[in-house]
């Protein structure tokens, strides 16, 4: 558990203030908020030319159309909804690997998504991987910003599920189609599978990948045996240069499948490590790579 | 290598099977490894390589380590058994080279010639000797020497073959062998290499020791025409010379004879001469003649013996038939007169070749048709004295002065048993002892000089007296005194009594300089064919040295030679047996470092 209840700084929350974040698709909402839908609606956002039938609201009547063509031709208005946003945090042993944590770090960055989305009136699910929970109410509004960083504080590792399985249980529920944010280190070789997954399920998937030095460039000398933080399945190896250079091969082909995934899938991906700072990622990958606008 | 390897110690191969037992068994202990937490293994590949093994058993796995570490062992186990192979090289452990350097090592049927030819084997053999192969390098010519003695220093053995050199006579190859023996027949590993054409008479008496003789042949074919007789005999009809031309090759040759007297062309022909087949001619020679030369123009294998030169002057060689038992100071001293060519026999031939001077060495002296005997111990009817039997350790007395005694002094000279004589009526006692005359000489139509004693039954050979009592002895009983025109043999070495600095010009031009000792210039020079001058004090002589020697003339190279009594084949190269450990030893270490190199990566 952290021990601030205050995870981000105020610094770092001055810096997210003004940022919204930016899916690429749009989602019907539940209730009116502040992002255009494909649902037609009142708003003051052009959408189309109709013909009139009865009924309509006369107020949406083109008069100029009607003077010119003596037709009476409707405007129709993008509708304005509220965005679901699923903030998947990764709780697994595994993350709780590096220093700081890779945890740590995820649930920073978490913290600072959620606090974009509740600025933007989004609806924000924040969500613990790991654990099996019921589906709570979602967060809206700035004045829930004390709520999100309480379950941030309070986010502890140690869960012992699977990434993919999380992932399967999450896109299986009934959760509400909108923007999945997924903060973990991705060691799971079912991980890609697991994102399109979501994707089918009619998610936009944003994937924050968090991996330490530990697992990039690891300093392993000798013979070992190596036991899986989650599955606890050893592995026998004898730490040689060879050794290390198939692991990095192999870890970057892994990385690079969730890559090629994300891509094909139509979401956002990006590698951080746990040392980098939120204002730093805000930045350089949210803002420069599109996931936020101003 | 095949059958060519063995082992000195092949015991230690049995070494092989346990240790490599013990190796595999060490691999076969597993391996225990510290476990290690990480996020996740699925990324890690399940290699394990097995560099230290310190618990429980497993099975064997393939390892490259474990292959490096048992070829380590087996090239160590190698080494220790010692392996040897059989290599083919001139050099053993000790070594002498016998190079031959007669006449026939002059022919050019190898380039360029086979002297040279061989001295190249010699240099290509000490460079590719071991680093502890001891080399010596004998020349084995007129008188052999050692060039350089056993030494493993390549420089200077090398350097030293630049000092040998080549004569245009006979040699004494079976001296230079014996020389060699005694440089390594007591050496197990001693080898003498013998590198010659095979051109010698077969030596008898020659005992290698421990040593093994390897003959190793010169040449490769034997194509020449000879000089093989040249000189002048006095008829009824005036001086005739005569010259004869062999060809002792294998093809037919032909070319122009040239002769000539004091320089003046007298004849000119070509002569074909079919192989093995002499060609002869015979012409009156001018009156007054005295230098007589004949050359062969031809390109031949050896030019040694295109050229001949005679004297003309009966005084200029004296051919001296030696009949002893052995006495190789009397030798020595016979052969120091340049005009003495000298043929050495036990017994009296039954056709006795027309000799200028015979001597008896200790046989009893019987008529011979020649100008002059030299008696030595054993009186004969024509001796100028008659035998009364024997006396022990007669006294020098005195001795008269005529030159036969001239610059002798018998005074110290200590005689073990002598004949007792008493002079004839033409003898003339030269040297008295206190038991009878000791040397008497005559001068009727056969020159006579007997004395008394056998040499080798006194000190005589001993004394400095010696080599001057017999020059003196020549020149009494030729007749004449030391000539001023020699002809000699190639090679051989001579005196001339002079207190005066020697000075000879070679056939080529060059200068030498040869001081007397004990009243005696020793000109040991005139190694090649051709016309010296010499000058002694104001006094000049012309000496022609020519090769004449049928068996230098025969220039084919011989397949097998007579040398001590048994037959030496000529082989390429001898086999030794050169220790294999140390290239196994750098083997053994390259693999170790590939061994620690690959673990180094691994571990």
């Amino acid at each position: 558990m952290l021990t601030s209840s205050f995870v981000l700084s105020p610094a770092e929350m001055r810096i997210l203030e003004g940022l919204r974040l930016n899916p690429r698709g749009s989602f019907p909402g539940r209730v009116r908020g502040e992002r255009l839908t494909r649902r037609k609606g009142i708003s003051i956002e052009f959408a189309d030319y109709r013909e009139y039938s009865e009924g309509d609201d006369l107020r949406h009547l083109d008069w100029n159309v009607l003077a010119r063509l003596e037709t009476p031709i409707m405007k129709t208005y993008r509708d304005e909804e509220d965005l679901a946003v699923h903030l998947l945090l990764d709780a697994s042993p595994s993350m709780e690997f590096g220093e700081p944590t890779k945890l740590s770090a995820a649930v920073r960055l978490a913290a600072a998504m959620g606090l974009i989305g509740l600025a933007g009136g989004d609806a924000v699910y924040p969500r613990n991987l790991g654990r099996r929970e019921a589906p709570s109410a979602p967060l809206r509004g700035r004045a829930s910003s004390m709520r999100l960083m309480t379950w941030a504080s309070s986010m502890a590792g140690g869960e012992s599920r699977a990434l993919a399985e999380s992932l399967r249980e999450f896109a299986n529920s009934s959760a509400r189609a909108g923007l999945v944010i997924v903060f973990s280190d991705g060691l799971d070789p079912d991980a890609p599978t697991a994102l399109r997954m979501l994707r089918g399920r009619g998610h936009e998937v944003f994937f924050l990948q968090v991996l330490s030095d530990i697992e990039l460039d690891p300093d392993l000398e000798g013979d070992l045996r190596l036991l899986d933080a989650e599955t606890g399945a050893p592995v026998e190896i004898t730490a040689n240069g060879m050794a290390l250079a198939d692991y990095r091969r192999r870890l970057t082909e892994h990385n690079q499948a969730i890559a090629d995934t994300m891509l094909r899938i139509g979401g956002r991906y990006a590698l951080v490590r746990p040392g980098d700072s939120v204002s730093e990622i805000a930045r350089d990958v949210w803002k420069r790579e599109g996931w936020v606008r101003t | 290598m095949g059958p060519n390897l063995s082992f000195q110690n092949p015991s230690a191969l049995a070494w092989l099977i346990p240790l490599a037992g013990i190796l595999i068994a060490l691999y076969l202990l597993r391996m225990r490894r510290r476990d290690m937490r990480v996020p996740a293994t699925f990324l890690w590949p399940a290699r394990t390589e097995e560099v230290r093994a310190n618990a429980l058993i497993q099975r064997l796995r393939f390892s490259w380590l474990l292959i490096l570490q048992l070829l380590a062992l087996a090239l160590a186990v190698l080494a220790f058994a010692g392996p040897q192979i059989k290599q083919r090289g001139l050099t053993g452990e000790a070594t002498v080279f016998v190079i031959d350097a007669s006449a026939s090592m002059g022919a050019t049927d190898v380039s360029p010639n086979r002297f040279e030819d061989a001295k190249n084997q010699v240099r290509d053999a000490i460079r590719s000797a071991k680093a502890g192969d001891r080399i010596a390098v004998i020349e084995a010519g007129p008188s052999p020497r050692v060039i350089v003695a056993l030494s493993n220093d390549a420089g200077r053995e090398i350097l030293a073959l630049d000092k040998l050199r080549r004569y245009d006579s006979e040699v004494d190859v079976g001296g230079a062998l014996r020389l060699g023996s005694a440089l390594v027949g007591s050496l197990e590993s001693g080898r003498i290499v013998l590198l010659s054409d095979g051109d010698f008479e077969a030596i008898k008496d020659f005992a290698p020791g421990k040593a093994a003789v390897v003959y190793r042949k010169i040449g490769v074919r034997g194509d020449n025409l000879a000089i093989s007789a040249f000189g002048t005999t006095d008829t009824p009809a005036g001086r005739q010379l005569y010259c004869a031309i062999t060809n002792t090759g294998n093809v037919p040759m032909e070319a122009p004879v040239t002769i000539t007297a004091d320089g003046h062309l007298i004849d000119s022909e070509k002569a074909t001469v079919a192989p093995g087949k002499t060609w002869g001619k015979t012409l009156s020679a001018p009156a007054t003649a005295k230098v007589l030369e004949v050359n062969l123009d031809v390109k031949d294998t050896l030019a040694a013996d295109n050229y001949a030169v005679t004297i003309a002057n009966p005084g200029a060689s004296l051919h001296v038939l030696l009949l002893t038992k052995g006495n190789i100071f009397l030798e020595r001293a016979l052969a120091l007169d340049p005009r003495v060519t000298l043929d050495k026999t036990t017994e009296l031939p039954a056709a006795l070749a027309p000799y200028d001077l015979v001597v008896f060495d200790g046989i009893p002296e019987k008529p011979v048709p020649s100008r002059g005997v030299l008696t030595l111990g054993q009186a004969g009817p024509n001796s100028p004295v008659t035998a009364r039997g024997e006396i022990d350790k007669p006294q020098f007395v005195s001795t008269s002065d005529t030159p036969l005694m001239k610059g002798v002094d018998l005074q110290d000279v200590y005689i073990e048993r002598a004949q007792r004589v008493e002079a004839k009526a033409e003898g003339e006692t030269v040297m008295l002892g206190n038991k009878g005359p000791l040397v008497v000489l005559s001068r009727g139509s056969q020159r006579h000089v007997y004395v008394a004693f056998e040499p080798l039954k006194s000190d005589l050979p001993l004394q400095a007296s010696f080599p001057i009592f017999i020059a003196n002895a020549l020149d009494f009983l030729s007749g004449e005194a030391s000539s001023n025109i020699l002809g000699v043999k190639a090679g051989a070495s001579f005196a001339i009594p002079t207190k005066s600095t020697v000075h000879v010009e070679s056939p080529d031009g060059t200068g030498l300089n040869v001081e007397p000792t004990g009243g005696n210039a020793v000109i040991r020079s005139l190694d090649t064919f051709g016309h010296y001058r010499l000058s002694v004090g104001s006094q000049k002589k012309d000496v022609y040295a020519s090769l004449r020697s049928e068996r230098e003339s025969d220039v084919r190279p011989v397949d097998n030679v007579s040398l001590g009594g048994g037959q030496v084949k000529a082989v390429p190269a001898p086999m030794r047996l050169t220790d294999f450990w140390r290239p196994l030893g750098l083997i053994l270490l390259l693999v170790l470092s590939g061994e620690w190199w690959l673990f180094a990566r691994r571990s």
